[in-house]
């Protein structure tokens, strides 16, 4: 441990309580999440799908690519969006480690922007159809998208096993590629990775079950919704054997603080645990998504709810990783309680605009000469 | 400055402006080309003017490829790179307007999430709701430049908050006002230059698109000088004396002012000349394209005098761009660089020059390149940069080398003096090590000037902007560190003067 290597705490200190902040990150991270898995995990299922289409757009599995990537035309936006947030929270009670873990990868960090600017194009050029993306040549734009979307989920996930270890630095100053054999970094990754599968999967079948029931393309319907429904069976099998793995090979010292926090850690990290097995089970159970509207549906809320309880899990794991080198009541705290309430004011107003308009456009379909 | 360092050889700025100055670019096409595309749908609708629509409909993927797609990475993107190569300046602003970035958060996602409905229901729902939504994006678009337009004026012109610390003194600073009209006309310019081309596009209506767009183009500029000209006056008077007056403190910002004005000038004349007189001539791409380079270039050269004009600071009399804050001079002078922060130190201390090298890139590094980007080396005085002193030969040629190449730094000193005090010619050539000593000794001595700069803003009255042209480098943040420090730096820059400085450019991977 180097604790001298942790630059000081800023001294402008924060304009609320530590406690707002971190409920803050943990809700704007969930959000993110979201988000993220969709794009992560849903670019790579419509890259597998429409290789294993061979590119035609009458397969299936060529039409559940163009689903996910159509979803991901506004995914990517709203995970870049919602991604702004955790960002400027992580930087605000955490900018001694966060800034210091990028800095030490900063070749990597800065070629996010890169990677993601590619791959959101490249997603564009395979939605319009474009002279590369005909046929079977979209294949290409898809593959290009995913390798950089995981890309940059291992880049992410490097920060983030950095940022929470400052007794790495001094080490990694020389060898920043050395991250890659923190026993973690795999588990850690491959984590993510299957919850952005199976959150994907999960979204595909529940809208095809949702069409196939309202009689639209049912057999497509039916089709696709028993192709995706494996994939999160899969995802969630392979997602219990990878949550173990990760739990094995936390530092000993983490897990025992994970164990010894008693009910306030092991409580979320339980229910998450049990929630996993259960959607696994209710998946399992069922082999025709399409005739259980509603298990599809209560499977789909039981995976948000487990991810909302792991992005808890995750804020307490980071904690006990940092350990004594973070104490947030360094802080001083001024609070702009003014400026709070206006940011929750416009939030509020925010998304209720958002609302407002979203209902609007589903409302007020083109008719007549507006159709033109 | 208690981080560790990023190597980049091209230079932090630089690196910063590549991100940043395109993103400025698309960040104000994406608020101006909300306002021009709702009001020219709007006008379209009540018109019944299909080419008008047909024009919006077809500006609006334009927006949604370059603002949603490219503004918003890049806009990531200039976080990413402030927190690689000015961590402690990006956490500073972040710890005093977290609520401000939160709040322009809420209207970036009414932004996106407009632009991708307005986007995607072109023709699918009615028209009316179509309309709101393209409102709606300009007012989260709108709501997201003068929030963060809050923040940017505030790092020039911190204004009463230097004395309160309070948020809403340094939103709401001297240059807050002017800038949101000046950005507000930027935005229509944008908007203006980007949209001229699908304008041009239309067969039919061609002309009098392009003349309507030059209507927005005009008004942007013209908007834009009146918010120039009311900025240029808010700020304060030694901040202006950077580039203005009769001799400015600095003259490469000066020809910055005037490039910047002579381009709104030029934009101003070839959007009426190409837009309003002739707009036929758009066909030909090429005056299109240079009513763009000209709004560009006002635009880009604004803010190059904007960012020019802080410095040396980052938030101005607060925090200088290397993060240093000017609270801290005097507890690192007092007890060392080493004890403020262990990056100093990593790799061990037993090699002066090593620890000279990471004095360099805690200090140095955010405006020098050892090699590159301003580079340091060039900066410093040369063996043969001596010899042509202290030759002198012909008569004359040596205060002329002086002039060129050593005033700027021995401003207590004249040719004479430097003579007097350096070895002759001969006795040079003889000993080189010698020459090395004294190359360091003149490093030490500027270092030193340097240093006893900082107490300078030690002393002043911290409640009001400082005026940087009081001191010796107005444009450079002091030296901090004990005399430890300052020998290890001295030692370091003083062997990229002679030969050896190869060996020690290559050694750290810079």
């Amino acid at each position: 441990m180097t604790p001298d290597l942790i630059p000081a705490v800023d001294a402008a200190g924060l304009p609320g309580p530590v406690w707002l902040f971190q409920f803050l990150l943990v809700l704007t991270f969930f959000l993110h999440l979201l988000f993220v898995n969709l794009t992560l995990g849903g670019t790579l299922m419509a890259a597998i799908s429409h290789t294993l289409a061979r590119g035609r757009a009458d397969d299936p599995r060529g039409v559940l690519a163009g689903r996910l990537i159509g979803i991901n035309g506004y995914g990517i936006s709203l995970t870049i969006t919602t991604g702004v947030a955790p960002l400027l929270f992580i930087q605000l009670l955490y900018h001694q480690f966060f800034y210091t873990a990028t800095i030490l990868i900063g070749w990597m960090w800065l070629s996010l922007l890169l990677f993601l600017t590619v791959g959101y194009y490249a997603v564009y050029l395979y939605k319009f159809k474009g002279a590369p993306a005909r046929g079977r040549g979209g294949g290409v734009w898809l593959w290009t998208a995913a390798i950089l979307f995981m890309v940059i989920g291992a880049i992410q996930v490097a920060v983030n096993l950095i940022h929470m270890q400052p007794g790495s630095w001094e080490a990694l100053a020389g060898n920043p590629w050395a991250i890659l054999n923190d026993p973690t970094f795999v588990p850690r990754y491959l984590h993510f990775l299957l919850a952005g599968v199976a959150l994907s999967a999960m979204v595909v079948t529940w809208w095809a079950v949702r069409q196939a029931r309202q009689g639209i393309d049912p057999d497509l319907n039916g089709t696709i919704a028993h192709f995706a429904w494996k994939w999160v069976l899969w995802a969630s099998v392979l997602q219990i054997a990878d949550g173990l793995w990760l739990t094995m090979a936390l530092p000993k010292d983490v897990l025992l603080g994970l164990m010894r926090g008693g009910g306030a850690t092991m409580g979320p990290f339980t229910v998450g645990v049990f929630f996993g097995i259960g959607i696994l089970v209710m998946v399992a159970r069922c082999s025709d998504p399409v005739t259980r509207p509603a298990l599809v549906t209560a499977t789909l809320g039981t995976t948000l709810a487990t991810m909302a309880i792991m992005v808890v899990t995750r804020d307490q794991v980071r904690s006990i990783y940092m350990g004594s080198s973070v104490d947030l009541s360094q802080f001083v705290i001024r609070a702009q309680w003014g400026n709070f309430w206006l940011f929750a004011i416009l939030l509020v107003l925010g998304l209720a605009t958002v609302y407002y308009m979203i209902r609007r456009v589903l409302n007020e379909p083109a008719e007549g000469a507006d159709a033109a | 400055m208690d981080y560790p360092i990023w190597d980049f050889a091209m230079g932090g700025g630089m690196l910063m402006a590549l991100v940043a100055v395109p993103h400025v670019i698309v960040a104000h096409f994406a608020v101006g080309g909300g306002l021009l595309i709702a009001v020219t749908e709007t006008l379209g609708v009540r018109r019944n003017d299909p080419e008008l629509r047909e024009l919006a409909k077809r500006s609006s993927l334009v927006l949604i490829l370059v603002s949603t797609v490219y503004g918003a990475i890049s806009g990531v993107g200039i976080w990413v790179v402030a927190g690689l190569i000015s961590p402690g300046a990006i956490s500073s602003l972040i710890h005093n307007y977290v609520w401000g970035w939160a709040i322009e958060w809420v209207f970036f996602i009414l932004e996106i999430v407009a632009a991708l409905v307005y986007y995607g229901t072109w023709d699918k729902i009615s028209k009316k709701a179509h309309m709101l939504v393209g409102w709606l994006y300009f007012v989260g678009a709108y709501g997201s430049l003068v929030v963060i337009n809050g923040i940017i004026t505030y790092q020039l012109t911190p204004g009463k908050w230097l004395e309160s610390h309070a948020f809403w003194d340094g939103f709401f600073n001297p240059t807050y006002w002017p800038a949101t009209l000046l950005r507000t006309g930027v935005a229509l310019m944008m908007a203006a230059a980007f949209m001229l081309f699908p304008a041009s596009k239309s067969r039919e209506a061609g002309t009098r698109l392009v003349r309507y767009i030059g209507g927005w183009l005009v008004a942007g500029s013209l908007i834009s000088y009146v918010g120039y000209r009311w900025w240029e006056a808010q700020l304060g008077e030694t901040t202006r004396a950077l580039f203005l007056g009769e001799s400015p403190t600095l003259a490469s910002l000066a020809a910055t002012r005037s490039f910047t004005l002579w381009a709104l000038a030029a934009a101003l004349v070839l959007g009426i000349v190409f837009l309003l007189i002739v707009p036929r001539s758009i066909k030909a791409i090429v005056p299109g394209i240079l009513v763009m380079v000209a709004a560009f270039a006002f635009f880009g050269g604004w803010e190059r005098l904007r960012e020019g004009s802080r410095k040396p600071f980052l938030i101005h009399s607060h925090l200088f761009s290397n993060g240093l804050l000017v609270e801290d001079i005097e507890r690192i002078n007092s007890a060392g660089l080493q004890a403020y922060t262990g990056w100093a130190s990593t790799g061990g201390l037993d090699d002066p020059i090593e620890v000279g090298r990471r004095v360099f890139k805690i200090q140095c590094a955010a405006c020098h390149t050892l090699g590159g980007y301003r580079s340091i080396t060039e900066a410093l005085p040369t063996f043969q940069e001596m010899l042509a002193v202290t030759a002198n030969d012909p008569p004359g040629s040596g205060a002329a080398a002086f002039e060129a190449g050593c005033a700027s730094c021995h401003r207590d000193s004249n040719f004479e003096e430097m003579v007097e005090f350096m070895p002759g010619a001969d006795e040079m050539k003889e000993d080189p090590e010698m020459v090395t000593d004294l190359l360091v000794g003149m490093i030490t001595g500027t270092l030193e000037q340097l240093r006893d700069m900082g107490q300078a803003y030690v002393d002043a009255d911290r409640s009001v902007q400082f005026d940087t042209q009081t001191t010796a480098y107005p444009m450079m943040p002091p030296f901090v560190g004990n005399d430890e420090d300052l020998e290890a730096l001295a030692t370091f820059l003083g062997t990229l003067t002679h030969d050896g400085a190869s060996t020690v450019l290559t050694g750290g991977g810079e």
